[in-house]
């Protein structure tokens, strides 16, 4: 072999690892999908928690390589800095510590002070399920429609979680559709709630919630942590940090690790998670029909959750007294989505009637919508696992 | 006394988180007595061979439990420790070979069974008093044949023998030394939910049935809470303050507890009458943004200064 053979031979190596050499349009789309997610993000402000780590994670992720140069780089070779990062995705211990942060984080005075909008949450679940038929009818496997169902509780770690259980290979479509979706709540909701509301039923004024005494708060979680998980063990590791963390809260004695539970770990693990499951959405195996079918059953239900939780709230107004009407509003608060759908009840709200601020009446059936979401999670879990 | 008491649960505690790390989930699952066509040692000899099963969903380390073909002599064969081998992964098998040849390593036992005999095996724990598992092996057992859990590490508590059957090799009763006596290729309980729920409609009403009846217990529960907690409010409130009940109703009007409505009161008075306290504040509901972390806060990691109390 001659020197320039030799320098040849080495240059055109390099340029095989490239990822101009590499490229392929699979790979272009989806780092333009990437790109449109930080776009989002930063210029119209839709969950950048969430989209630009999710986001960068998907440029990350389709940066084209040479996968068998044996560069150990890629999120799927094990090994690799990512692939041990996805870990937390893959087994799913990523999620229960998210839930652990937004139980840290969370007020259940709300719901504690109105315990009847529990239901409201559990109304909303029947996107869940609506999602899941029509995901069955489709063609997918029961599993696999539950996996994409459960985008419907619009609770991005529930559908991870259960996704890493049923549907390990439609997790990262499944994933993104959640975020995006929840994302996109401000403009998927208020359409619904307009059409199946009417003008006199949106200026309902609903009485101030009660205070909630401090032993209320401390007995919620020990208490909602038993019966539910004593009703759907198998949603333990969601249920039981998310209860955990308010307990952290609420029991006055631990603030530092409420403090670390509700900031630093969870920040740390939302970076994580978005990162790796941005990065998971591989061209190869992101860019298929089924992905095509997971982002249309997600949007379906969101549109049933949304759609079913203010019909409920409707519904239930019919036997209560006129004193104690709820504002059907807040029913499309009962899809998790903390605490943007709450949010959107209250501007709502507050569109037809400037000083009726629906905002703590809608955060009932808003974490309600938590633990509904991961009470359906498990249920599903429990019959598919 | 308190003391006591509370050391005594801790040792129950203890006892019982114990118990739960015993060896209870090792099974015995498949037992061949003569083997002559079937799967060799590492030496390449046939012999009889007993496989056992880890029913648990974790890792369990069976080093120091004993095998037994004697009931009155439970500590026959006492599993070798440092051995890492003898951690079964969750879910998977073991064989150990009944070859009376111990001293060829861990898995070569002392243990004999007989052919043309019953032959009773038993698993006892580390003590060598409790009692695993067990099973008699019948004597018809022919050679080249096994007795097999149906299925792997399921008993049945009523009728023990009901869950073992007797493989003969042949396609549909085969034998299958350390890997599942059922071979699953798909998931039983999709399969049965695809075929006889094709549209959803049942997984649905059933699912929505047990979140409802998950909140609405929930939701009864904090109802009654609060009720309770509501009593022993006024209770309190009539003893301190020696008022009646009607009274007391009145006060607990939530307009009077409503934060919203103090804060309201509060904000009017300040704008329209400069009524307030003393301290010149200006009552705000912006929220107060502060650059703060437990990691370095001073209160959190100062030692306290010991002072008498």
């Amino acid at each position: 072999m001659s020197f320039s053979e030799f320098i040849i031979g080495n240059l055109t190596r390099i340029w095989e690892l490239t990822g101009f050499y590499n490229a392929t349009w699979q790979h272009l789309v989806m780092l333009l999908v990437g790109l449109f997610f930080i776009f989002l993000a930063i210029k119209k402000n839709f969950e950048p928690m969430l989209l630009v780590p999710i986001g960068f994670g998907m440029l990350i992720g389709n940066v084209p390589f040479n996968t068998g140069a044996g560069l150990e780089i890629g999120i799927y070779e094990q090994g690799s800095v990512l692939n041990i990062l996805y870990n937390g995705v893959s087994a799913g211990w990523y999620p229960p510590l998210i839930f652990l942060g937004i139980g840290a984080m969370t007020d259940f005075s709300a719901l504690i002070a109105n315990p009847k909008l529990m239901l409201i949450g559990a109304a909303a679940q029947f996107g869940v399920f609506g999602a899941y038929m029509i995901a069955t009818a489709i063609g997918f496997m029961p599993d696999q429609a539950a996996a994409i169902a459960i985008i419907g509780g619009a609770d991005g770690p529930t559908a991870i979680f259960l996704s890493s259980k049923l549907a390990p290979n439609l997790m990262g479509a499944i994933a993104v559709s959640a975020y995006l979706y929840m994302a996109l709540v401000p403009l998927i909701q208020p359409p619904i709630m307009r059409l199946l509301t009417t003008k006199k039923e949106r200026v309902i004024r609903m009485k101030p919630a009660r205070a909630v005494s401090q032993n209320e708060k401390i007995i919620f979680p020990i208490v909602g942590m038993l019966l539910t998980c004593f009703v759907v063990p198998s949603a333990l590791p969601l249920l039981g940090m998310l209860f955990f963390g308010n307990l952290l809260r609420e029991c006055g004695v631990t603030t530092r690790l409420a403090k670390t539970a509700s900031n630093a770990l969870t920040d740390i693990v939302t970076i994580l998670l978005g990162m790796t499951v941005g990065a998971s959405t591989q061209a190869t195996t992101f860019l298929t029909k089924e992905t095509i079918f997971i982002f249309f059953l997600g949007f379906m239900a969101f549109i049933i959750a949304s759609t079913s939780g203010v019909l409920f709230v409707k519904l239930f107004n019919l036997l209560l007294p006129k004193s104690k009407k709820i504002n059907p509003l807040i029913g499309n608060a009962g899809v998790s989505a903390v605490p943007m759908s709450a949010r959107i009840s209250n501007n709502l709200g507050l569109e037809y009637d400037p000083s009726n601020y629906l905002l703590m009446h809608a955060m009932g059936p808003n974490v309600s919508g938590v633990i509904g979401s991961a009470v359906a999670a498990g249920v599903l879990l429990g019959f598919l696992a | 006394m308190k003391k006591l008491f509370i050391t005594l649960l801790v040792v129950i505690a203890g006892c019982s988180v114990a118990m739960a790390q015993s060896r209870g989930g090792l099974r015995i699952n498949e037992v061949m007595v003569v083997n002559d066509s079937s799967v060799v040692d590492d030496y390449g000899e046939r012999h009889a061979w007993i496989e056992l099963y880890n029913s648990t969903f974790g890792p369990l380390e069976i080093s120091s439990v004993y095998l037994t073909t004697d009931s009155l002599q439970p500590k026959m064969y006492p599993v070798p420790l440092g051995d890492v081998n003898t951690k079964i992964p969750k879910r998977q098998h073991v064989i150990f070979w009944a070859d009376g040849q111990p001293d060829k390593g861990t898995f070569h036992t002392n243990l004999h069974l007989v052919p043309g005999q019953d032959n009773w095996i038993g698993i006892y724990d580390a003590n060598g008093k409790t009692l695993i598992d067990e099973v008699l092996v019948p004597a018809s057992l022919l050679p080249n044949t096994s007795y097999a859990r149906c299925d792997d590490g399921i008993q049945n508590e009523e009728n023990p023998a009901a869950a073992w059957e007797v493989r003969d090799g042949s396609p549909e009763k085969y034998i299958t030394p350390s890997s599942n006596n059922v071979i699953r290729d798909t998931n039983s309980r999709v399969d049965l939910f695809h075929d006889l729920d094709k549209s959803g409609v049942a997984l649905t009403i059933m699912a929505m049935s047990i979140v409802f009846s998950a909140l609405l217990t929930l939701c009864i529960c904090f109802w009654i809470i609060s009720r309770i907690g509501n009593m022993v409010l006024r209770r309190n409130k009539m003893k301190s303050q020696n008022i009646s009940p009607a009274e007391v109703a009145i006060k607990d009007q939530p307009e009077h507890d409503s934060g919203e409505v103090i804060a309201a009161i509060a904000m009017a008075l300040r704008d329209h009458l400069e009524a307030h306290d003393t301290e010149q504040t200006v009552l705000t509901i912006n929220k107060i943004k502060k650059a703060y972390s437990p990691w370095s806060s001073k209160i959190y990691n100062m030692r306290e200064i010991p002072g008498r109390k």
